[in-house]
């Protein structure tokens, strides 16, 4: 250890003594770890799986079974209708189910008051349990019957109250009596995947949640994708929404095991055959039953502009490593002297490796320095060029240590080559100089 | 304590080919003071380069203490320098942002000597070169002669069983360089052997033993003395 500290001196000193070409090393280098940290954030947090433990068992069904015959487009409808949730919740095979869709509404406690833009997930009860919501106070509906029961966010309860305690508070929700049954506690699903029609999932989760029959009774119809087949008023939701075909539900299903989810495309399959027999199915069958992990790309969510730009990051980290190993191999040259003489005096150059070691241990200090300001200027930046991508811009503990860990590799990469050039040196030759 | 064996020395570049040594055979026995003179280019340097393992050489062996260094490993060569052998350089080679404790200190710390013991020893080397003083001070703010005799003294902290001095006074006055003569000969008359190249003929004549290099062979003529051959 006192050899190694002993090391670390030696090192400091050499910086000393030429500061200027080692602070532009270290420079080149945060600059292009600092803008790949950036670029890595968002990539690593778009990428990652929201629900690690069961994100291959959640999956999103859906069917064309449509009254309209396709003949060049048959893709099948990203949403379903009332009618077609009802029939695939006709088997027990999954074990929890839920669909879903999102409006828009108003709140208040009294109708003299200002009231509170919201949006609201109108789902069913399964939902919460399915994307694991923790609940703070109160519970969650006991079925998925109809009820005047709102469940709110720990954020809406405290803007509308001022305190998150208010299960069985009255409120207006767009002038309707609504009661808080239940209040969330802190909750941020990121990406949020349930709802990766349109992007969805780069937004932050809902205000408030609403049962799906409530939210058909009081006509909410959906702010995201809404699409009719037939010649349902859509104004009529409460009426005409649950026979027509208008289809704006997100439907998800858990399947625990392989056989499940086999049993649950059969049921599609036999779904569609009988519907098609009924003479209700005029176009081709093309059941899809997408896993929660391969949900943005199906829908060709993927964020291309990311992705283009952690090419590119990584291309300009290339070129700053490229740079900085060429000044940092100037600096050694220039040391050669030096690394001749220990060696002259016994030092083996596994000793100078050591010594190289430390080298790599200081400037990996300066460049995550410089690479973590960077890179929060970095993300500051994008947030501000990609605002969608805003939620994506934390540090977690993770990726904190892959990027140290990039950082150090980056240091011992340009620390490597020089040392070894230098340490390889005629020692005669150098000492006569 | 030394002996060479036929040992040749090629230094080759893409057109020529130059013998820097021919079939040097020669051994050095313990507690000697040899000098080694030649005009400038006679295989000197390359000489006592190969004999402190700085260079290697290309036939003959060169056996250390009984042992030959032929095919030793980087580690095995260093350790080799480390701990049987003390290097003074005619420009002092001494690490200019380095303090003079420090400086002495460098072969210690590579032989893995602990703090106390490495103290110890740069003191009493300090003591001998009479710059125990001096010790926190940068080279830089020394005179030649003093640097010199830094110099020494990094090279005898380590006790050395051969010392090599490559024109130790070459960079000196001639008060200096009779000092520095003076530690040399009391370092040889406490047991350590010295092969001294230089180019003054009083030098050579002080030590010992004469060894005279010529286009790379050695030689039996007189002491070489470059102003009687510059006068002829």
């Amino acid at each position: 250890m006192e050899q190694f500290i002993y090391y670390l001196k030696v090192s400091l000193i050499s910086i000393r003594r030429a500061p200027l070409p080692y602070a532009l090393t270290i420079f080149i280098l945060s600059v292009g770890l600092g803008v790949f940290f950036a670029n890595a954030t968002f990539y690593y947090q778009l990428n990652s799986d929201p629900l690690p433990e069961k994100s291959d068992k959640l999956f999103f069904p859906m069917l064309n079974l449509v009254p309209y015959e396709c003949s060049t487009d048959c893709r099948t409808p990203r949403v379903l209708s009332y009618s077609n949730v009802e029939k695939l919740s006709q088997t027990d095979t999954p074990s929890q189910a839920a669909a879903m869709y999102s409006a828009d509404g108003y709140l208040r406690q009294r109708a003299d008051q200002t009231p509170l833009p919201v949006s609201i997930r109108i789902t069913q009860r399964d939902f919460f349990a399915m994307f694991d919501v923790p609940v703070l106070h109160g519970s969650i509906w006991p079925d998925n019957s109809a009820r005047p029961e709102v469940i709110l966010t720990k954020a809406t309860a405290e803007k509308l109250f001022g305190k998150s305690d208010v299960v069985g508070e009255k409120l207006l929700l767009d002038d309707r009596n609504v009661t808080v049954s239940a209040v969330l506690d802190d909750w941020q699903m990121l990406p949020r995947l349930y709802d990766a029609n349109n992007r969805n999932h780069l937004s932050e989760a809902d205000d408030i949640y609403l049962p799906l029959e409530t939210g058909y009774d009081m006509n909410y119809l959906s702010n995201s994708q809404s699409q009719t087949f037939d010649d349902t008023d859509y104004r009529q939701l409460s009426t005409q929404g649950r026979t027509g075909a208008l289809h704006q539900l997100q439907y998800w299903v858990k399947l625990d095991t392989p056989a499940q989810q086999q049993a649950y495309r059969q049921f599609m399959t036999n779904l569609v055959q009988d519907e098609k027999a009924a003479g209700r199915h005029p176009s081709p069958p093309n059941n899809q039953l997408v896993a929660m992990r391969d949900i943005v790309s199906y829908f060709g969510g993927d964020s291309s502009d990311i992705k283009a730009f952690a090419l590119v990051t990584l291309l300009f980290l290339l070129v700053c490593l490229f740079n900085a190993s060429h000044l940092s191999l100037n600096r050694y040259l220039s040391n050669q002297y030096e690394f001749s003489l220990r060696r002259a005096l016994g030092a083996s150059r596994s000793q100078l490796q050591l010594q190289m070691l430390a080298d790599v241990l200081i400037m990996a200090l300066f460049t995550i320095s410089g690479a973590l300001l960077t890179g929060y200027g970095g993300i500051k930046l994008m947030n501000n060029l990609l605002p969608a991508n805003r939620l994506f811009s934390d540090w977690d503990l993770t990726l904190l240590l892959g990027l140290l860990t990039v950082a150090v590799i980056c240091s011992y990469l340009v620390t490597l080559y020089p040392s070894l050039r230098a340490s390889f040196g005629s020692l005669n030759q150098q000492l006569k100089e | 304590m030394i002996k060479l064996t036929n040992l040749s020395k090629i230094f080759r570049t893409e057109l020529i080919e130059t013998h820097a040594l021919r079939d040097i055979s020669l051994q050095i026995n313990e507690g000697e003071f040899a000098a080694l003179t030649g005009p400038s280019g006679s295989g000197k340097s390359t000489l006592l380069n190969i004999l402190g393992t700085l260079e290697q050489f290309d036939d003959g062996d060169y056996q250390l203490d009984g042992k030959s260094v032929k095919g030793l490993s980087d580690a095995a060569l260093s350790k080799l320098r480390n701990e049987k052998i003390g290097f003074i350089f005619q420009s002092f080679n001494l690490i200019k942002d380095f303090s003079i404790y420090d400086n002495i200190e460098l072969p210690l710390r590579y032989r893995g000597l602990k703090p106390a013991q490495r103290k110890q020893r740069i003191e009493q080397a300090l003591e001998l070169v009479g710059l125990h003083a001096r010790r926190s001070y940068l080279p830089s703010q020394l005179s030649g002669g003093q640097q010199q005799r830094v110099a020494i003294a990094r090279a005898i902290a380590g006790q050395p069983r051969i010392l090599l001095a490559d024109e130790p006074t070459g960079n000196l006055d001639s008060l200096m360089a009779r000092q520095v003569m003076e530690l040399l000969e009391q370092i040889n008359q406490q047991g350590c052997t010295i092969l001294m190249v230089t180019h003054d003929p009083d030098q050579a004549r002080r030590a010992g033993r004469h060894i005279q290099i010529i286009d790379g062979q050695l030689s039996d003529a007189v002491l070489y003395d470059p102003l009687a051959a510059q006068s002829a």
